[in-house]
């Protein structure tokens, strides 16, 4: 019997799942796990069941995933696979009690994951752009599913320049990644330490040091940036980039915000406007400006 | 919409009437003092329903989104992981619930059956709940005085959104049906037709009863201007913010807002209980990331953000109706006095007098 006026409620389309409990976590495995930082893991895993495996690697670039470690909580982290590779992994520092216990889990143990959240970067429409990657620490976090994703579909870019920030060589992230793009003909890639370890031979000073190098032409014409670290090092690098002739709306980042549904109820990632889980994470800094909040 | 009439005695027939078609009634119920609430209807307290009381503190929106709501069971054996969900679908109907509160379940309609996800666990308690509202047409036990529903646009009678609605005219109630399933009840015997003078009554009653209101104007036109156009001055969300003692009960008494945090609690050796809790933006952990980084450090921030919630206009187009209904709940609960109508008030007063300072120097 329909008795209440939840009926008259016209939802026609305007539902991603209508009848799926969007709060359910599926069974994942722990495959394996690579350190790369100072408290920083990468944690590779796959879903129990194969169908769900299928299903979530047709996320997007930017897009991110609710982990649950069952008695401890849930907690929102980015995908930095890039939806172009086989394996699905998180790469996650240690900060609190939900990250503490990945950090304590082993190949074989099993959590749980929900997603992909989130509207991710649209890559398609950058079709024909160049590309500038900036990233400070594990800021490149999400951005690596971009830059892979990007090298993957290497024709359809113009240039593609990447830049990148840590704060002492053994803070340098994805290494093997590093130097594959480094090598790589069809990419410039650029490194920056904040302190070097005497070993170091490339260049040291904040990541915005390396747009002033002789040699270095950052694109800037017809050309999207994305800029992905901590709070200090996002605005030196907006003030350079706009100094360079950058305009609001190609500068693109990814916003973190506690989160605890990734849907858009529980009302937590909320600023200004903005539900940064469904209406991010991804914004432009034309559209960051206008949120009014901390980054 | 169809209208019947029913004899004063016979009014909580409408309850007999539900309970018979399997629903548990909550209704409202008087304790000591000002202390009202809703508890399920027994053949015990039947007779001590009220149809006029003041509104409980405690909003009927529990039943749709309860304060504590289990949401998975996730059991662990022999290396295996299983995660249920856990559903909870009564057949429940609310006798006496009042037009601000209708007002208040419709906008958490719009909010977590709309968006780009269906909340799951509230359409399986929204889908069967029975609203039986009743009008406030007595000014002393009725309203209260800090109910604004004449400015909220939400009372003393609700519009729609009830299955039935009932109304005292003195010696007869009032019934009318704003669902089919609230029609079907108007079969029973216990109805019968009116006529053109219960109409007019109605209509008396309602002239008299929205005049008996305290808090009569919360400039809410004005205010809505004046916070989509971020042109609240900083000193006024600071003065506002310094009253606030950061208790969050405005949030927990509000039947429109939304916001839950998520928790895990141990329930057996190897058995865990996912539950969400209802939350506060007043409170200073609800932006705090793991790392300690807060984005909204101050007080007045966080109470900012409550305000602008409400007031924008982005969201109200968002959803499509207002997160505050009138219903006074938070001017009752607040110790700083900002409830709506005074921050309302507050804005409007300090940007008015800004803006007209402006306006004159240039």
């Amino acid at each position: 019997m329909s008795t209440s006026a939840v009926e008259k409620i016209d939802l026609t389309g305007a539902n991603i799942s209508a009848t799926e409990n969007a709060y359910l976590p599926k069974v994942a495995i722990l495959d394996r796990v690579v350190p790369e930082i100072t408290d920083v893991k990468t944690f590779y895993w796959r879903f129990e069941d194969a169908a769900e495996q299928q299903a979530f690697r047709r996320f997007r670039p930017g897009q991110f995933a609710q982990v649950s470690l069952f008695g401890v909580g849930e907690f929102p982290t980015s995908l930095p696979a890039s939806p172009t590779e086989d394996e699905t992994f998180f790469t996650v520092r240690r900060v609190g009690s939900c990250t503490a216990a990945l950090h304590k889990m082993k190949p074989g143990d099993k959590f749980a994951v929900r997603g992909p959240y989130g509207n991710g970067f649209p890559m398609e429409d950058y079709y024909g752009k160049s590309l500038v990657f900036v990233a400070g620490g594990i800021g490149l976090i999400p951005l690596r599913s971009c830059i892979v994703y990007a090298l993957k579909h290497r024709d359809k870019y113009n240039h593609i320049q990447i830049f990148l920030g840590a704060k002492t060589p053994q803070e340098l992230m994805y290494v093997p990644n590093l130097r594959e793009w480094e090598q790589s003909a069809g990419v410039e890639c650029y490194l920056s330490v904040d302190r070097s370890d005497g070993v170091w031979a490339g260049n040291v000073g904040v990541v915005g040091s390396l747009f002033k190098k002789p040699g270095v032409q950052v694109q800037v014409e017809d050309t999207v940036a994305f800029v992905c670290g901590p709070p200090v090092m996002f605005r030196f690098v907006i003030k350079d980039l706009l100094t360079m002739g950058f305009q609001e709306r190609n500068i693109v980042s990814t916003l973190e915000r506690y989160m605890k549904c990734g849907i858009g109820k529980c009302g937590h990632c909320c600023i200004g406007v903005a539900y940064v889980c469904v209406d991010g994470p991804v914004f432009t800094y034309e559209q960051i400006k206008k949120l009014g909040e901390d980054i | 919409m169809k209208a019947r009439i029913l004899d004063r005695a016979d009014v909580l027939k409408i309850v007999d009437l539900l309970r018979q078609q399997g629903y548990e009634v909550m209704a409202p119920f008087c304790g000591r003092g000002r202390d009202t609430y809703f508890d399920v209807v027994t053949e015990q307290n039947r007779d001590q329903v009220q149809t006029h009381f003041a509104n409980p503190y405690y909003p009927p929106k529990r039943y749709v989104l309860p304060h504590i709501e289990p949401m998975l069971k996730v059991t662990r054996a022999n290396g295996n992981v299983r995660i249920e969900p856990i559903y909870e679908e009564p057949k429940r109907a609310i006798f006496g619930i009042r037009s601000c509160d209708v007002a208040g379940i419709y906008h958490l309609d719009l909010f977590y059956l709309g968006g780009s996800f269906r909340d799951t666990y509230y359409d399986k308690r929204r889908k069967n709940l029975f609203l039986v509202n009743m009008v406030c047409t007595d000014p002393d036990r009725d309203v209260g005085d800090e109910c604004f529903c004449v400015c909220a646009d939400t009372g003393p009678a609700a519009r729609d959104r009830f299955d039935l609605q009932l109304m005292d005219l003195g010696d007869e109630f009032m019934a009318v049906a704003g669902t089919p399933a609230g029609e079907s009840l108007l079969a029973d015997p216990v109805f019968r037709r009116g006529t053109e003078a219960h109409v007019e009554k109605r209509r008396a009653i309602l002239d008299e009863v929205r005049k008996r209101f305290k808090t009569s104007t919360s400039w809410f036109s004005a205010t809505v201007r004046y916070v989509s156009h971020g042109e609240v001055l900083e000193k006024t969300w600071e003065e506002i913010g310094n009253r606030c003692i950061e208790c969050g009960g405005c949030t927990y008494v509000c039947p429109a807002c939304t916001c839950f945090t998520v928790s895990d609690r141990q329930t057996g050796p190897d058995e865990v209980e996912r539950v969400r809790i209802w939350d506060s933006c007043a409170l200073g952990g609800f932006t705090r990331m793991a790392g300690g980084h807060n984005p909204r450090k101050a007080v007045h921030d966080r109470r900012n953000r409550r305000f602008f919630r409400k007031l924008a206009h982005y969201f109200i187009q968002r959803e499509l109706s207002m997160a505050c209904v009138g219903c006074g709940r938070c001017v009752d609960v607040c110790h700083g006095n900002i409830g709506m109508p005074s921050v309302v008030e507050m804005i409007r007063r300090a940007t008015a007098e800004f803006e007209n300072h402006e306006h004159v120097s240039r």
